[in-house]
C-alpha cells in the first residue's frame, strides 16, 4: 500500500466496538483500492490508553480512535467534548452537534496544536449504569459509592449527591462484585452482560442517563495535510459512516442484552423516568458552567453546545 | 528486514545479551530501545519510556510494595520465626510437614492476592529461610516457594483471568469458577509430590526431635499466639476483600497495616526496624518492577512493528485438526513464556487466539483456564522465569538462580501434567460453570 | 557447594540488615543509598493513606477524592527510585551462566561489556524520557505547563511522575559513567577491584 499505517483503540480484542474499527479500515481500504492499509491495535497495544495523543502527535502512532476524555489532563475541553454528561438524550443529537453543529471544528481548534487533525467523530451510544442499588429517581443517587473515571463525570455524580469513587477500571469488576462500590460508570449495557456484571449489579439503567462517550478518529496532521484530495474525502466519508455503524450495531447489541435481561427474574433494568432525568440534566448544567470558565476553549464549548440546544428546544 | 527474522533476532539478541550477564532489567529495555531505533528511528524512543511510565502508574501493582512490606516487617519481628516453628511442631511426625503447610498458607495468599510478586517474595522473605533453617531440602523449599506462590494468579481474585475476561469479554464471574478447581489441583499436586518425596526420604524434610518438641512453646497459650497473630492478619486481608470493605489492592495496604499494629503490640517497633523493612522494600520492588519495565516496553514495540500479525498468520496459515490448533497456541504460549511478562503475552496473543478458539467451537471460558494455567508455568521456566527472579531478589546468600530453576522443574512437570489433564478433560474447569 | 550450607542456626539475616553499603561501587552509589533509605518512607506513606481511605469510605461513606492518585503516584516513585537504589547496591537480577564458567580475563572483558551496555541502556532511556517530561510539562505552544491527570481532583501527578522517571533515569546515568570510568581506570584505594560478587557476599 501507498500509506501503511497503525492506529490504536480504547477498546480490547473482545468488545464489539473493536470490530466496528476494524471495518472501518477494511472499509478505507477497499474504497482506495488499496492505497491506504490501517492496522487496528487493541487499547495499551503500543501506548497506554490515556498516551495515545501524545504517541500520535509525535508520529510514533499515524492515528487513533479514542474516547478524548482520556486527555482532560491536557484540557478540560476534552472532557467537554468527550462526553458532556446530560446533554444528549441520544447519539444522533451528538453526531449532529459534531457534524452541523460547529463541534468538530471546535475539536480540531483543540487538538490541531498538539499535530492532530480530527478526521471525524463517533459515539458508543448511551452508556448502560450498573448498579447494585436501584436508581430510579436522583435522590437515589444520594450516597451511592459510585466508580468515576476521569472527566466531569465524578463532579457531576459528587453534586448529585453520590459519593464518587476513583477506582481504575480493572478494579471495577472485583469492587463490584464484593460491594467496595455500589455502581461504575462502565461500558454499554451488552458488554457489561457480556462480563456477568449483571449477576451480582442487579439494577442496571437502560438506557443510561450519564455518559455518552464521543469515539474522536484522529491522525497525525503533518500526515493528514499531505494526503491528495480524494484520499481525504475517503477517510471522512468511511469515518462518517463508521459513526452510524458504531451506534446502530451497539444498539441492536444491547436491546438483545436488555430483552433477555427483562425476562430474567434476578435482574430489573430500570429506565428512569423523563423528569428524573431532566433533574439529572440540571444538576450537569450547573457543572458545564464551572468547567465552561477553566479556559477560552472550554468557554467556547459551552457557548456552542448551549446555543445548537437551544435552537432545537433541548435545554 | 521481514518480521519473522526480525522476531529471530530479537529473541536471539535476548539470550545473548542474557548470557553475559547483563542485568536482565537491562536486556530486555536494551533491545527494546534498539529495536525501537532500527525499526522507526530515534523520533520514536518515547515510546519506550512511555511504556515505562504506563507500568508504573499500574494500580493493581500498589500491591507489590504492601505485600513485600508485610513479608518484611513479619520477618523483622518474632512473628514469622514463631509461626514457623509452631507449624513444624503441628507437623508432628510427618516429613516434610512444614513445606507441606506453606503450599496451605500460599493458597489462602493466592485468595488474597491477585499478582504474584508481592506473593513469592513475601513466602520468599519468610517461608524460604525458615524452612532452610528447619534442616529443610534446598530445592523442595524453593520449589513450594515460587510453585505455590504462583498460584495468586489461579486462584479469584486473579488478575490475569481479569485481563483475560477483558480481552476475550467472556464473564470474569464464569473465569474465576472455572479456575479455582485446577488451582486445587496444582496445589494437591504439589503437596503430593513434597510427600513422596519426603516420605521417600525424611532427611529431606526432617520432622522436629523429641527433645526438641518438650522443649518449645511452654504453653499453649504461646503456641496459640504464635498462629494467632498470623491468622489474624490474615482474616484481617480475607475480611477486607470479601466482606467488600477494601478493593484487592487496598487490601494490601490492610495486611501490612495490620502487622505494623501487631509489631507494635508485640513491642518490638523501632524506627530501625521500620527503615531496615521501608528499604528492604523499596530495593525489592526496584528489583523486580526494573525487570517487568523492560519487557513491558518490548512489547509495545513488537506490537508496533507487527507483531501480533505475525503471530496470527502463524497460526491462521496452518491446515491441521483442531486440537492440534490448541496444541500449537499452548506452544506458542509456553514458548513466549520463556523470554517475556504474561502481560505482554496475553496483549499480544489473545487478541488473535480467542476468535480462533470461539471459531472451532471450543469454550473460551476453559480456554482462559488453560491460558492461566499455561501463566503459571511460565512464571517458572527458565530463562525468563519472573517467579525465580523474584525469589532470588530475597533469597538468602548462596541461592544462585540455577539453584531456583533446577529446584523449579519438577513444580514445572506437574503443571505440564496438569495442563495435559484440562486439554483432554476440559471439565475438569467447567464442571462448577 | 554443601547442600544445607545456608541453614544456619538462629534466623538468617535479611541482606538490608548488612552493611548497607555492601555492593557499592563508587561515592554515589553510597549517597544514593542515603538517599533511597530516606525515600523508602514514601511506601509508609502510601499504606498510610490506603488505610485511611478505606476508613472514610466504608467506616464514613465519604471517599476522598485523592487517595487513589495520590497512592499511584507514590508506588509509582518508589518504583522509579527503586532503579538507580538497585544499581547502586549491585541487586538487579542477572544470569550468571556464562560468567561462572569463564576464567578471570574473560570476566573482566564481561564486566567491560556490561558497564558499557548498561550506560547506553542509561543514555538512550534518559534521552527518552526527557522528551516525554518535555512534553508533559509544556503546552503544545511551549508554555510551562504540567500534564494533568483529568480527575476531578487534577493534580499535576502524571508530569511529575515523568519527571521523576527522568530523574531516576538521569542518577542511574551518572552511576553507570561512574562505574565505567571505574571499570577501565581502577584505583588500587577505590571499590572496584573489590567488586562484589552478589554470589558468594
Ligand atoms: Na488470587
Ligand atoms: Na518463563
Amino acid at each position: 500500500a501507498e500509506y501503511e499505517w497503525t492506529f490504536q483503540t480504547s477498546e480490547t480484542a473482545g468488545e464489539p466496538q473493536f470490530e466496528v474499527k476494524k471495518a472501518w479500515a477494511d472499509n478505507i481500504k477497499t474504497m482506495s483500492d488499496g492505497r491506504i492499509a490501517i492496522e487496528i491495535l487493541p487499547v495499551n497495544a503500543v501506548v497506554q490508553a490515556n498516551q495515545t495523543l501524545d504517541a500520535v502527535s509525535s508520529g510514533i502512532l499515524q492515528g487513533h480512535l479514542t474516547d478524548p476524555s482520556y486527555f482532560s489532563g491536557q484540557n478540560p475541553a476534552f472532557g467537554m467534548l468527550g462526553n458532556l454528561v446530560g446533554a444528549w438524550g441520544d447519539p444522533l443529537e451528538y453526531l449532529e452537534y459534531m457534524q452541523h453543529g460547529g463541534g468538530e471544528e471546535l475539536y480540531n481548534e483543540l487538538v490541531e496544536p498538539y499535530g492532530v487533525h480530527l478526521i471525524g467523530a463517533g459515539a458508543t451510544g448511551l452508556e448502560s449504569f450498573v448498579s447494585k442499588r436501584p436508581i430510579r429517581t436522583v435522590d437515589d443517587l444520594k450516597g451511592l459509592k459510585v466508580r468515576a473515571p476521569e472527566g466531569m463525570v465524578y463532579n457531576i455524580f459528587q453534586k448529585a449527591g453520590a459519593a464518587p469513587v476513583n477506582l481504575p477500571g480493572s478494579e471495577v469488576y472485583t469492587g463490584l462484585e464484593k460491594g467496595v462500590i455500589d455502581a461504575a460508570d462502565y461500558t454499554v449495557f451488552a458488554t457489561n452482560d457480556d462480563q456477568g456484571l449483571h449477576s451480582f449489579a442487579k439494577y442496571p439503567s437502560y438506557p443510561g442517563f450519564h455518559s455518552l462517550p464521543m469515539v474522536a478518529v484522529s491522525m497525525n496532521k503533518d500526515i493528514w495535510d499531505g494526503l491528495p484530495a480524494d484520499l481525504k474525502a475517503i477517510m471522512e466519508t468511511a469515518t462518517d459512516s463508521m459513526a452510524y455503524d458504531m451506534v446502530f450495531t451497539l444498539k441492536a447489541r444491547d436491546l438483545k442484552a436488555v430483552s433477555a435481561a427483562r425476562a430474567n427474574p434476578d435482574v430489573e433494568v430500570i429506565d428512569m423516568a423523563p423528569e428524573e432525568r431532566a433533574k439529572f440534566r440540571r444538576i450537569a448544567q450547573q457543572e458545564w458552567k464551572v468547567w465552561a470558565e477553566k479556559n477560552e476553549l472550554t468557554g467556547k464549548v459551552y457557548e456552542s453546545v448551549v446555543s445548537f440546544l437551544t435552537e432545537r428546544n433541548l435545554m | 528486514m521481514d518480521i519473522a527474522t526480525a522476531t529471530m533476532l530479537l529473541v536471539g539478541a535476548i539470550f545473548a545479551l542474557l548470557v553475559t550477564g547483563l542485568p536482565l532489567a537491562f536486556v530486555t529495555g536494551l533491545v527494546a530501545l534498539g529495536y525501537t531505533f532500527g525499526w522507526f528511528g530515534p523520533m520514536a524512543l518515547p515510546l519506550v519510556t512511555s511504556r515505562v511510565y504506563g507500568f508504573i502508574t499500574e494500580y493493581s501493582l500498589v500491591a507489590v510494595p504492601m505485600f513485600v512490606l508485610m513479608a518484611s516487617l513479619l520477618d523483622r519481628s518474632g512473628i514469622a520465626k514463631d509461626l514457623f516453628n509452631a507449624m513444624r511442631l503441628m507437623a508432628g511426625r510427618l516429613p516434610g510437614g512444614v513445606a507441606i503447610q506453606t503450599i496451605v498458607v500460599a493458597f489462602f495468599l493466592a485468595a488474597m492476592s491477585g499478582i504474584i510478586g508481592g506473593e513469592i517474595v513475601l513466602l520468599g522473605i519468610l517461608a524460604l529461610p525458615q524452612m532452610l533453617r528447619l534442616g529443610y531440602d534446598k530445592h523442595i523449599a524453593i520449589g513450594v516457594v515460587c510453585a505455590g506462590g504462583s498460584l495468586g494468579t489461579m486462584m479469584p481474585p486473579s488478575i490475569v483471568l481479569i485481563i483475560y475476561g477483558l480481552i476475550a469479554n467472556q464473564s470474569i464471574a464464569d473465569l474465576f469458577t472455572a479456575a479455582i478447581t485446577p488451582a486445587i489441583v496444582l496445589m494437591a499436586s504439589y503437596i503430593l509430590y513434597v510427600l513422596i518425596r519426603c516420605l521417600r526420604n525424611p532427611a529431606l524434610g526432617p520432622v522436629m526431635p523429641e527433645e526438641e518438641r518438650r522443649a518449645s512453646f511452654q504453653s499453649k497459650g504461646e503456641l496459640i499466639k504464635a498462629v494467632g497473630v498470623p491468622a489474624m492478619i490474615a482474616g484481617l486481608v480475607l475480611g477486607s476483600i470479601y466482606g467488600g470493605v477494601a478493593s484487592v489492592t487496598e487490601a494490601a495496604a490492610m495486611g501490612s497495616f495490620g502487622v505494623l499494629v501487631a509489631v507494635m503490640l508485640r513491642g518490638e517497633f523501632s524506627i530501625t526496624l521500620m527503615q531496615r523493612a521501608l528499604s528492604q522494600t523499596m530495593n525489592t520492588c526496584g528489583m523486580i518492577i526494573w525487570i517487568g519495565i523492560g519487557a513491558a516496553a518490548l512489547v509495545g514495540v513488537y506490537n508496533l512493528m507487527g507483531g501480533n500479525r505475525f503471530v496470527s498468520s502463524m497460526i491462521l496459515g496452518l491446515d491441521i485438526p483442531p486440537l492440534a490448533i490448541i496444541m500449537v497456541m499452548m506452544a506458542i504460549l509456553l514458548l513466549l513464556g520463556l523470554f517475556l511478562d504474561w502481560i505482554g503475552i496475553a496483549m499480544l496473543t489473545l487478541p488473535i487466539f480467542v476468535p480462533i478458539i470461539i471459531q472451532l467451537g471450543y469454550d473460551p471460558v476453559w480456554f482462559g483456564v488453560l491460558f492461566a494455567v499455561n501463566m503459571q508455568v511460565s512464571f517458572l521456566s527458565p530463562p525468563f522465569g519472573p517467579a525465580a527472579f523474584y525469589l532470588k531478589g530475597v533469597a538468602p546468600e548462596g541461592i544462585s538462580l540455577k539453584d531456583i530453576f533446577v529446584s523449579l522443574l519438577p513444580f514445572i512437570a506437574i503443571q505440564l501434567c496438569v495442563l495435559a489433564l484440562l486439554l483432554l478433560w476440559p471439565q475438569l474447569s467447567l464442571w462448577l460453570v | 557447594m554443601a547442600e544445607h550450607d545456608v541453614a544456619s542456626p538462629g534466623l538468617p539475616e535479611a541482606s538490608d540488615d548488612h552493611d548497607p553499603d555492601l555492593g557499592t561501587r563508587t561515592p554515589l552509589d553510597r549517597w544514593v543509598g542515603k538517599g533511597t533509605r530516606a525515600a523508602a518512607w514514601i511506601v509508609l506513606l502510601a499504606m498510610g493513606i490506603s488505610v485511611f481511605e478505606v476508613v472514610m469510605r466504608y467506616g464514613l461513606d465519604s471517599p476522598t477524592s485523592w487517595v487513589h492518585e495520590t497512592v499511584i503516584f507514590l508506588v509509582a516513585t518508589s518504583f522509579a527510585l527503586g532503579g538507580p537504589a538497585a544499581l547502586a547496591n549491585n541487586r538487579h537480577i542477572r544470569v550468571r551462566v556464562l560468567y561462572d564458567m569463564v576464567g578471570e580475563r574473560f570476566r573482566q572483558w564481561l564486566d567491560r561489556f556490561n558497564d558499557i551496555m548498561t550506560l547506553v541502556f542509561c543514555v538512550a532511556m534518559s534521552y527518552a524520557a526527557w522528551v516525554m517530561f518535555w512534553r508533559a510539562s509544556h503546552s503544545p505552544l511551549g508554555a510551562w505547563q504540567l500534564e494533568r491527570s483529568g480527575t476531578s481532583w487534577n493534580p499535576p501527578f502524571p508530569a511529575m511522575t515523568k519527571g521523576v522517571i527522568l530523574f531516576a533515569l538521569a542518577v542511574m546515568t551518572l552511576q553507570a559513567l561512574w562505574h565505567l570510568y571505574q571499570t577501565f581506570f581502577p584505583r588500587s584505594d577505590s571499590h572496584s577491584d573489590v567488586r562484589i560478587d552478589e554470589e558468594k557476599r
